[in-house]
C-alpha cells in the first residue's frame, strides 16, 4: 500500500513535478484567496489565458517564457484599464474582450510553429514532468515573494475586500492595494504555468480558496485551508495520474474542483441536519 | 454654535450627472443632523462628499476646518449594511477590530486601548455575545449593529451614518438610535440620512435635499409643508390635494430656511 503512494515519486523528474506543483499550489492558494474574496474570478480566468500570446511568442523567438508571460500580463492589465477608462462598458466586458483577444493572438502566434498542437498543449496544460531544477529555483523565489507580499498586505487587502470606501477612510489606499493584488496574481500565474499550464493555474487559483471559503471563518484560516487543499490536490493528482496513466497537470487541477463539490454537499447536509434538529426542538 | 461642516455653493457630480446642484449648508458641532429627501435626491452623495469619497466639482466644502480628504482620519462613516458584502469570512470581533486599522497601519499591533475601544463599542451595541459569530450568520439588524460598532470603535469627531435605521428589527433600531443620541454627549457630531420624517424631526438640525439642498436649519423651520412639497413634489404630508400642489421649480428649490 505504501508503495502505491511512493512509486509515483521515485524518480527525480517525478519529485521535481511534485515540488513544482506544491510551490504553484501554495502561491495560488494565498493569492487566490484574495481573488475569490474580491469577486475577481472572471478576471483570473481571463488573466491566465491572457499570458498565452507572451508564452507563444517566447516559444517562437526562443526567449524565456517567463519574460513573455510577464510582458503579456502587463499588456492585459493595461488594456483592461484603458477600456475601463475610455468607455462606459462594464469591467466584465473589457475583461471578456481581452480574454478572447489575447487567447486568439496566442493561438495565431503558436500556429506559426511546426509542432503547433504540441506547443499549445504544453502552454495550456503545462508539463509537470518536464520541470527543471532551474524552474524550481525561480518558482521558489516567486513563491516566497508572493506569499510574503500577500501576508504583508493583509490589512489593506482585507479592508478592500470588506469595502473600498471604508479602506479609503481607514487610510489603506484601496487603489494601491488593488494594484498590488494584480501584481501578485500575475506573479503567481507566471510562477505556476510551467508546472500546471495556463489553463489549469486557474483551477488552483479558484478551486482551493472556493472550497476553503465553505468551511473557514476567517481569512487567515481560509488561506491556510486553501494551501492544504492545494498541496493535497497536487500530491493526489500526480499519484492518480501515475497509476491511471492520465495527464498530470489536468489530474492535479480536477482534484480541488471535485473536493469543492464534496465539501459543498457535506456542508449542505450538515446544515439540513441542523435545521431538522432545530425544527424538532 | 460652531459648525463642523460648511458648504458654500457646493456642486457634487456622480460621473457625468450632477447629483447635488449648487448648495449652501452647515452642520453644527456636537449635534445630530438628519439629511432627508426622496430617493435619488443626493443624501448619500452628500455624505460621500463630506467623507471625502467624492470630490466637490465646484464651490467649497470645509470639514473640521480642512478639506474633506484632509479630515478623513477624524471621520467615521457607517455605510448601509446592504452595500457591504457579507461573504467575507470575518467574525464579528474581527470586523469591529478593523476600525482600529487607521492607527495601526500595515503592521502595528493592537494596544490595550485599541482592544478596550473595540470591546466597549461591541458592548454598547450589545453584540459582545456575537463576537465569534460569522457575519453571514447574522440577521440584517445584527449586521448593522456590527457596522455601527465598527463606526464608533474608530477614533472620530464626526460620525456619518447612511440610513442606519432603515429596515431593522426593533431591538437593533432601538440600540442604534440610543447610540446616535449618546454620541453628541461624547463630543461627537452625528450626521445621518433618513427617509423617516419623525426621525428627522427628532434631530437637532435638518438638511432637506432634492437634487440640491432645499433647506437647512432647525427641524421646525425646515420640515414645513412648503419645503416638503418642494422636495417631494407630491405632498408627502397629505395636507393638500394633489391638484393644489406646485411641482418644484428652480425658484422654489433655491429657497433656504435658516
Amino acid at each position: 500500500m505504501v508503495e502505491w503512494f511512493l512509486d509515483p515519486f521515485a524518480l527525480g523528474f517525478q519529485q521535481r513535478a511534485l515540488a513544482g506543483g506544491i510551490l504553484a499550489g501554495l502561491m495560488t492558494a494565498v493569492v487566490g484567496t484574495w481573488l475569490v474574496l474580491r469577486g475577481m474570478s472572471f478576471f483570473g480566468d481571463a488573466f491566465v489565458h491572457g499570458i498565452v500570446p507572451g508564452v507563444a511568442a517566447a516559444v517562437v523567438f526562443d526567449i524565456n517564457p517567463l519574460l513573455g508571460a510577464a510582458a503579456a500580463a502587463l499588456v492585459m492589465v493595461l488594456a483592461i484599464e484603458l477600456v475601463n477608462r475610455q468607455t462606459a462598458l462594464g469591467e466584465d466586458t473589457s475583461i471578456g474582450l481581452l480574454f478572447v483577444g489575447m487567447l486568439a493572438l496566442g493561438v495565431i502566434i503558436i500556429s506559426r510553429v511546426d509542432s503547433y498542437s504540441g506547443s499549445l498543449t504544453t502552454i495550456l496544460f503545462g508539463d509537470a514532468l518536464g520541470v527543471t531544477s532551474q524552474d524550481l529555483i525561480i518558482q521558489a523565489i516567486l513563491a516566497v515573494v508572493v506569499i510574503s507580499a500577500a501576508t504583508l498586505f493583509y490589512r489593506p487587502l482585507l479592508a478592500l475586500s470588506f469595502n473600498a470606501d471604508k479602506a479609503q477612510l481607514w487610510g489603506l489606499n484601496p487603489k494601491r492595494a488593488h494594484a498590488a493584488l494584480l501584481v501578485l496574481i500575475a506573479a503567481a500565474v507566471i510562477g505556476s504555468f510551467q508546472s500546471v499550464g495556463t489553463l489549469l493555474v486557474f483551477g488552483l487559483l479558484v478551486g482551493p480558496p472556493a472550497t476553503a471559503a465553505l468551511i473557514s471563518r476567517t481569512v487567515p484560516r481560509m488561506m491556510l485551508t486553501a494551501a492544504i487543499i492545494s498541496v493535497f490536490s497536487v500530491w493526489i493528482g500526480l499519484t492518480l495520474s501515475y497509476h491511471l496513466n492520465t495527464a498530470g497537470s489536468a489530474t492535479m487541477a480536477i482534484v480541488p474542483i471535485v473536493l469543492f463539490f464534496v465539501v459543498l454537499a457535506f456542508t449542505r447536509l450538515r446544515t439540513l441536519r441542523r435545521e431538522k434538529v432545530m425544527s424538532n426542538v | 454654535m460652531s459648525n463642523v461642516v460648511v458648504g458654500h455653493k457646493v456642486v457634487v457630480a456622480r460621473g457625468s450627472q450632477i447629483a447635488i446642484a449648487a448648495s449652501d449648508f452647515t452642520i453644527p458641532q456636537g449635534k445630530i443632523t438628519a439629511i432627508i429627501g426622496p430617493n435619488g435626491s443626493g443624501k448619500s452623495t452628500l455624505l460621500h462628499a463630506i467623507a471625502g469619497l467624492l470630490p466637490v466639482s465646484s464651490g467649497t466644502l470645509t470639514v473640521l476646518d480642512e478639506t474633506p480628504v484632509a479630515s478623513q482620519s477624524r471621520i467615521s462613516y457607517v455605510l448601509q449594511y446592504t452595500t457591504v458584502p457579507s461573504g467575507t469570512p470575518l467574525t464579528v470581533a474581527e470586523a469591529v477590530a478593523m476600525a482600529r486599522y487607521p492607527g495601526l497601519g500595515l503592521f502595528g499591533r493592537a494596544s490595550k486601548e485599541d482592544k478596550k475601544n473595540v470591546a466597549s463599542a461591541m458592548e454598547r451595541l450589545k453584540i459582545t455575545d456575537l463576537a465569534k459569530r460569522h457575519l453571514t450568520e447574522l440577521s440584517g439588524g445584527q449586521r448593522q449593529r456590527v457596522y455601527v460598532a465598527q463606526g464608533i470603535a474608530q477614533d472620530h469627531a464626526i460620525l456619518l451614518l447612511d440610513e442606519p435605521l432603515t429596515g431593522l428589527d426593533i431591538t437593533s433600531a432601538k440600540t442604534i438610535d440610543s447610540i446616535i443620541h449618546e454620541e453628541p454627549d461624547r463630543g461627537c457630531s452625528v450626521v445621518l440620512t433618513t427617509h423617516d420624517l419623525e426621525e428627522a424631526r427628532a434631530a437637532d438640525h435638518v438638511i432637506l435635499t432634492a437634487g440640491r439642498v432645499v433647506a437647512f436649519g432647525k427641524p421646525q423651520d425646515v420640515l414645513t409643508t412648503e419645503n416638503l412639497t418642494n422636495a417631494y413634489g407630491l405632498g408627502s404630508l397629505h395636507e393638500h390635494k394633489a391638484t393644489d400642489l406646485i411641482l418644484p421649480t428652480e425658484h422654489h428649490l433655491g429657497d433656504h430656511s435658516h
